[in-house]
């Protein structure tokens, strides 16, 4: 329902500078993801959409129309912090109703509205309760309902997942998922955690040190990194990263061994290949030859991994493969799949 | 008491332990007598008769009686308007001052102003002030305003005392209610002002309340105050108990019984709040 633009947009406390020069434009139903290390600016930036923050400079816009001078009550946007924010002294149907409490909304929609909502998040049965007597999973699918309770401009999501654990934050995933296709509204998702990124995003945008280092569908994010720390912070295991130097000719040596591998140029790279870009191949045709330093059974593959030039590197492996730390690892490394980062700056070099 | 050390299986006290669990009690005891012997002796020196209350032999066996409780609200002692100042004074005070004090801890808490900690600091340490310094100034200040012996002078003069208190007790709570919710309702779409009394104060009411009570009992008690401010009109339940002590001796008997009306009404507002509000109300609202 709501483009949002920003627009040059800078953030400070004090002397630290959070966000620097942040321009962004965010589409109609998009489902857009701030992914990023803790401390890069994400939920910052979030916040400042909400208007709980307000930006030292820049311009926001929902529609074309600034709104830095609204506060958040005027902006109608819908929240769920990272640690939900209910109200200790309401129960579950008035944690849900008070947004429509706000906007005197008639008792028998009130009604019809929070039980809707609740029967979203399957919390309908529930509605007595207070939220000290929940779980956590059940808390956090309070907030989510109450944020759905009224149909608002923009969702903003906080890390609402981090605080579930791995088996709930799985099905917790899956029902945003499925939310914010039904409901056709545009979502704002912070998180740290590049799997929720990849599932629910339509686009991703990467940021560091208040900075977006880039921004793309997960598609072009993962296999089109433009930097070297957009490659190593998508995908799990992260990317194989190493700086390396070359011979004269342009072949790359990786750990005193002449990898045959040849870089764009001569000189010194940073070279970047995934784990399920590897293979395992005889002595005679390796790139690289190493011994197992750890490996890992993970049920429908295995992981294998070397320390090479004080670093780890990972092998994807079949999952009937077996391996034992010490054992000799002969890896080739396939030429297409490497990229190529400038050493200095970790800007991508991309074929012209 | 020696129950609780002997009754562990196979543990044989020796004679130092025993001597030093000994002399614990001994002190405990003593502490709790020193605290609660005044209080016994009150109770029972309101049901004497006058001839009872320097007798020894009468010291715990004697025939009770409810005159004193009816004296004390005739001529010349007449508790009973003491006891409507009293009331009127504290309710006053407390009715103005937890309302006042609730907006400035909120402000302390939340807001970011310059001289913040300065001015917080300045309104606590107004406290360390004895108020014989200045109980002068204000007769003075009380006179120029015609407000001598009247309640209104008590109730500005008992805000004073007990704003501070309540500012930090209750600003204590608000520090503690999670930042999120009010930022949830402000997401939600609440004013300011909403924020404050739907969520805030229902998060913080422990706080509020026992910031209350404890004013309330505060200006309750208050004597100085009143003993220089008021003359007959507003003279207060302390200000009097030294009614009682006239020219033609101390009457204990009176005074005693006047001791357990000003005690009973804050012992039993305690008991009562303090059933009810243990424990948190925050808890589960985040994470």
């Amino acid at each position: 329902m709501t483009k949002i633009t920003l627009h040059s947009i800078d953030k400070s406390y004090g002397e630290v500078q959070v966000v620097k020069n942040l321009n962004l434009e965010i589409f109609d139903n998009e489902f857009l993801v701030f992914l990023g290390p803790s401390g890069c600016g994400k939920t910052t930036t979030m916040r400042m959409i909400a208007g709980l923050e307000h930006p030292t400079q820049g311009t926001i816009a929902f529609d074309g129309k600034r709104i830095n001078e609204l506060g958040p009550q005027e902006r109608d946007v819908a929240m769920v912090f990272q640690n939900y924010g209910l109200y200790p002294h309401m129960t579950v149907e008035q944690n849900i109703g008070y947004p429509l409490k706000l906007r005197k909304v008639p008792t028998a929609e009130y009604e019809e509205r929070v039980l809707r909502a609740a029967k979203r998040v399957q919390m309908h049965d529930l509605l007595h309760r207070f939220p000290r007597e929940l779980s956590g999973g059940q808390r956090q699918r309070v907030a989510l309902a109450r944020s759905i309770v009224r149909k608002p401009q923009v969702f903003l999501m906080d890390e609402p997942l981090s605080n579930l654990d791995a088996k709930l934050r799985v099905i917790a995933r899956a029902q945003i998922k499925h939310l914010s296709e039904e409901l056709q509204v545009t979502t704002i998702y912070v998180t740290h955690d590049q799997v929720e990124a990849m599932t629910l995003a339509t686009r991703v945008a990467v940021m560091s040190e208040g900075v977006i280092r880039q921004i793309g569908t997960p598609e072009e994010i993962y296999n089109n990194p433009l930097d070297s720390f957009v490659a190593s912070f998508i995908g799990s295991p992260a990317m194989n990263l190493f700086d390396v130097s070359t011979e004269a000719s342009g072949l790359v040596i990786l750990q005193n061994q002449n990898t045959n591998i040849m870089a764009p140029a001569q000189g010194d790279w940073t070279m970047g290949f995934r784990c399920e870009d590897v293979q395992l191949c005889d002595p005679n045709a390796a790139s690289l030859k190493t011994e197992v330093f750890t490996f890992e059974l993970l049920g429908d593959c295995t992981m294998a991994t070397a320390m090479v030039d004080g670093k780890l590197l990972t092998v994807k492996a079949a999952k009937d493969c077996r391996m034992q730390s010490g054992d000799a690892l002969h890896i080739k490394i396939d030429p297409q799949h490497v990229y190529w980062f400038d050493y200095q700056t970790g800007k991508r070099w991309l074929q012209i | 008491m020696t129950g609780a050390v002997t009754s562990i299986p196979g543990y044989q006290p020796t004679l130092k332990s025993r001597l030093w669990s000994m002399t614990q009690q001994t002190l405990i005891l003593l502490l709790i007598s020193s605290i609660v012997l005044p209080i016994l002796w009150m109770c029972i020196t309101a049901f004497k008769w006058p001839r009872d209350v320097y007798s020894l032999n009468s010291a715990f066996w004697f025939e009770p009686t409810l005159t004193n409780m009816v004296t004390v609200f005739q001529h010349p002692w007449n508790l009973g308007s003491k006891i409507i100042n009293s009331i009127a004074v504290a309710s006053g005070a407390v009715a103005l001052a937890i309302p006042m004090a609730t907006l400035a801890a909120y402000a302390f808490s939340r807001y970011e102003f310059r001289f913040k900690k300065t001015i917080f600091l300045t309104v606590i340490a107004s406290q360390f002030l004895p108020g014989a310094v200045v109980v002068l100034p204000y007769f003075l200040m009380f006179k120029e305003l015609g407000l001598l012996d009247t309640r209104s002078a008590l109730i500005l003069i008992n805000l004073s005392i007990v704003l501070p208190y309540a500012i930090w007790m209750i600003k204590g709570f608000i520090d503690a209610v999670p930042i999120e919710i009010e930022e949830s309702a402000l997401v939600d779409g609440a004013p300011r002002w909403r924020v404050l009394l739907e969520i805030v104060v229902p998060a913080a009411i422990p706080g509020i309340i026992t910031a209350a009570i404890f004013s309330f009992t505060l200006t309750w008690n208050e004597f100085l105050f009143a003993l220089i401010l008021t003359k007959q009109d507003a003279l207060t339940l302390p200000i009097g108990l030294i009614g009682f002590r006239t020219d033609r001796g101390d009457l204990w008997e009176l005074m005693a019984a006047g001791g357990i009306l000003i005690t009973a009404p804050m012992f039993i507002l305690s008991l009562m709040v303090h059933r009810q509000f243990i424990g948190s109300l925050t808890a589960g609202s985040v994470r």
